[in-house]
């Protein structure tokens, strides 16, 4: 019969591939396809037995001439415009979908074919999900790229509201090239056969409470989902002790929506899945806060062999042992990195860093971090600047006359390299009390002393002694323990 | 017919039953705290049913009275050595899990561990009072039971639960044991070797 209904795709704008019908049953035999892309070239022509043939994209137009069997060859001759040329991309080849169920997050990759377009095409991917036994759409979301004749691997996430475990989750994806070059009618691929991550409500034995175990911000959405064997039914749900509606999203697997979570106690907050036969499932969430930014972060040293690091960590995060906010303290100089133990029940914070030989000069970062969130506080200091030496001890009377007495006393540290401000407290018995200050050379775990003048004679003194850096004073150290001396008779 | 005791092992086991009846008694009433305190602080419903708990000792005893008094210090002796194992568990699991978080509740965990660790050796004063063979705790390990498997956050409060359930009903059946062997032979009016049944 008549060949009829010439048709042409390029699906990468190189190739088309030409199909027609014939216009009555008539033989199928061989048919005559020849073509010509214009009049210098000479005519190619082919044999073939179907009715469709691949044959390259003309510039501008093209002239075919089919001759087909029947009873008389019937001959017929079309030109065909690029403009008729419709252009429908390869349909897209998902290379992997991977969930992260922990995150209930897909990563889907998938490849451009980009090595068959020209360079700097702009392409887009349209992305479905669904979800369900009756797969229905969820979302469908448009991702651009830019084709660079490479076959590249995209890559693409989406977080779903609902856990992974909960239901089978679908992917499909088609896309779209804007080949600007290309004055044809230009279309969306077919869809991709959809790829599938299979919910627990799909395995032999998959039950449970789901998400497990998981930690999220106060305030959060979320969705817990009971997946039931086939021959059991829920009775309720629960978060906390309210109960909440089911929503059912497959015949083993119902869910329910918590808005706006409050932050639980210690232990976590249940959710809890009551079955018909009384058998209760469950699973535990951890409902708190990121780490607030560490404020008034300060760091001393009393010995120049430690240097104690404190702050204020602001609101508690309600996260406890092995999901308790973690510290750490790291200094950019030395690129050294020390963790900190503290004890998330007490207000104060302490994080020690060892001091460096030949380093004064330190940039901290005190870094906070637990499963919801981080934050950092930093902190340059010169420690010589930041001396707050301990308590002076073993303070003692070295000498005594009517006039003058000698102390001594001993300070654990190291302050070789800094001189030391000591305050010396005399109380007279007529409750005068004085202070006396005295400089000197620091040392490493040495005795100090200093001479007092000027007493009265046959007269009790109480003394006590604070030390400071000298230089760059920061604090004093507290006082020693008092001591009580009388001057002898002059 | 096992010859009778001698007055002052009688009397020595008497002694031993009455104070370990004691401790049964104080260990039932601080589990009973413990549990209302586990069950508020783990968020639980003190009423939910659950299955069977694996690894847990049942208190529950089939033809109780036919028990020889040896049987019965021996399945005293098993049950206390396998809770003291699974609160020695659970102490860890709630360090584990709560951390500086967990004052009240883990020391009265522990305070109970000790009571349960106290008892297992009074029952073993009990056998050893009889000449009887203890049975290592070696001998128990070998094959004791295996690691218990990973369980979830929620298994592991309802593992809790079935534990202090059971550990209350425990410390109810060894008062009653214990009685059982300090009541005298009718005969001879001392009490009964442990090989016969009182």
């Amino acid at each position: 019969g008549d060949p009829q209904n010439l048709k042409c795709v390029t699906h990468n704008l190189h190739k088309m591939l030409c199909t027609w019908d014939a216009s009555s049953r008539g033989r199928r035999g061989q048919t005559d396809f020849c073509y010509t892309t214009n009049d210098l070239t000479p005519q190619v022509c082919f044999k073939t037995k179907e009715r469709s043939i691949e044959i390259p994209v003309p510039e501008s137009s093209i002239t075919v001439t089919i001759k087909s069997p029947g009873t008389a060859f019937a001959t017929k001759e079309f030109v065909i415009h690029q403009k008729d040329i419709s252009f429908v991309p390869v349909t897209p080849h998902i290379l992997s979908l991977t969930p992260d169920f922990p995150t209930s997050t897909l990563n889907l990759k998938w490849s451009d074919n980009g090595l068959v377009f020209p360079y700097g095409l702009d392409a887009l991917w349209q992305i479905q999900i669904l979800r369900k036994e009756a797969m229905e759409e969820v979302t469908q979301v448009t991702y651009y790229s830019k084709l660079t004749h490479e076959d590249v691997i995209l890559s693409w996430n989406w977080t779903s509201d609902i856990p992974l475990e909960c239901t089978s989750h679908y992917v499909k994806i088609r896309c779209y090239i804007n080949a600007t070059q290309f004055v044809g009618p230009k279309n969306w691929s077919d869809w991709s056969p959809a790829e599938v991550i299979p919910g627990k409500d799909t395995e032999p034995g998959g039950s449970g409470v789901f998400p497990l175990d998981i930690v999220v911000a106060v305030g959060s959405d979320v969705t817990f989902c009971c997946v039931h064997e086939e021959d059991q039914r829920i009775t309720n749900m629960t978060y906390g002790s309210k109960s909440y509606t089911m929503m059912q999203l497959s015949s083993r697997s119902y869910a329910i929506r918590v808005l706006n979570a409050s932050a639980s106690n210690s232990s976590g907050t249940n959710v809890v899945c009551r079955l018909e036969n009384g058998m209760v499932d469950g699973s535990v969430v951890f409902v708190g806060y990121a780490p607030d930014t560490p404020q008034n972060l300060s760091c001393e040293t009393s010995n120049f062999l430690i240097i104690k690091c404190t702050w204020k960590p602001g609101r508690p995060s309600g996260l406890y042992g092995k999901r308790r906010t973690k510290y750490s303290l790291f200094e950019r100089i030395s690129s050294k990195n020390v963790s900190c133990e503290v004890n998330e029940m007490n207000r104060e914070r302490v994080c020690g860093f060892p001091v460096l030989p030949d380093q004064t000069t330190y940039d901290f970062i005190l870094g906070v971090s637990n499963l919801i969130g981080q934050a950092q506080s930093s902190l340059l200091v010169d420690i010589t600047q930041r001396v707050h030496p301990k308590t002076p001890e073993k303070l003692t009377v070295t000498g005594n006359n009517s006039t003058s007495i000698q102390l001594r006393w001993f300070i654990n540290g190291s302050f070789a390299g800094i001189r030391l401000l000591c305050q010396i407290e005399i109380i007279s018995g007529h409750s005068e009390k004085k202070l006396h200050n005295v400089s000197m050379p620091g040392g490493k775990s040495v005795s100090y002393t200093a001479q007092l003048n000027a007493l009265y004679p046959n007269t009790k003194y109480q003394f006590r002694v604070r030390c400071a850096a000298a230089d760059h004073f920061w604090r004093w150290s507290d006082w020693s323990r008092g001591l009580e001396q009388t001057t002898s008779e002059a | 017919m096992a010859a009778a005791d001698s007055p002052s092992t009688a009397l020595q086991r008497r002694d031993l039953c009455s104070r370990g009846i004691r401790l049964a008694g104080k260990m039932r009433a601080d589990v009973v705290d413990l549990l209302d305190a586990y069950v508020e602080q783990q968020g639980l419903d003190a009423s939910a049913s659950m299955a069977v708990v694996e690894g847990v000792p049942l208190a529950a005893v089939e033809r109780w009275d036919e028990q020889t008094g040896t049987q019965r210090l021996l399945e005293n002796l098993a049950a206390y050595r396998a809770f003291r194992a699974l609160l020695a568990q659970m102490l860890e699991e709630q360090r584990e899990q709560l951390g500086e978080a967990d004052t009240g509740l883990g020391r009265a965990l522990a305070a109970v561990l000790l009571q349960v660790s106290a008892f297992a050796y009074h029952l073993e004063e009990l056998l050893r009072l009889e000449s009887r063979g203890i049975p290592g705790e070696e001998e128990e390990e070998e094959d004791g039971p295996p690691p218990p498997p990973r369980l979830s956050l929620f298994e592991q409060k309802l593992r809790g639960l079935g534990v202090l359930r059971e550990l209350a009903q425990w410390a109810v059946r060894s008062a009653r044991d214990l009685r059982q062997l300090a009541k005298p032979s009718p005969a001879t009016g001392t009490a009964p070797g442990l090989a016969e049944n009182p």
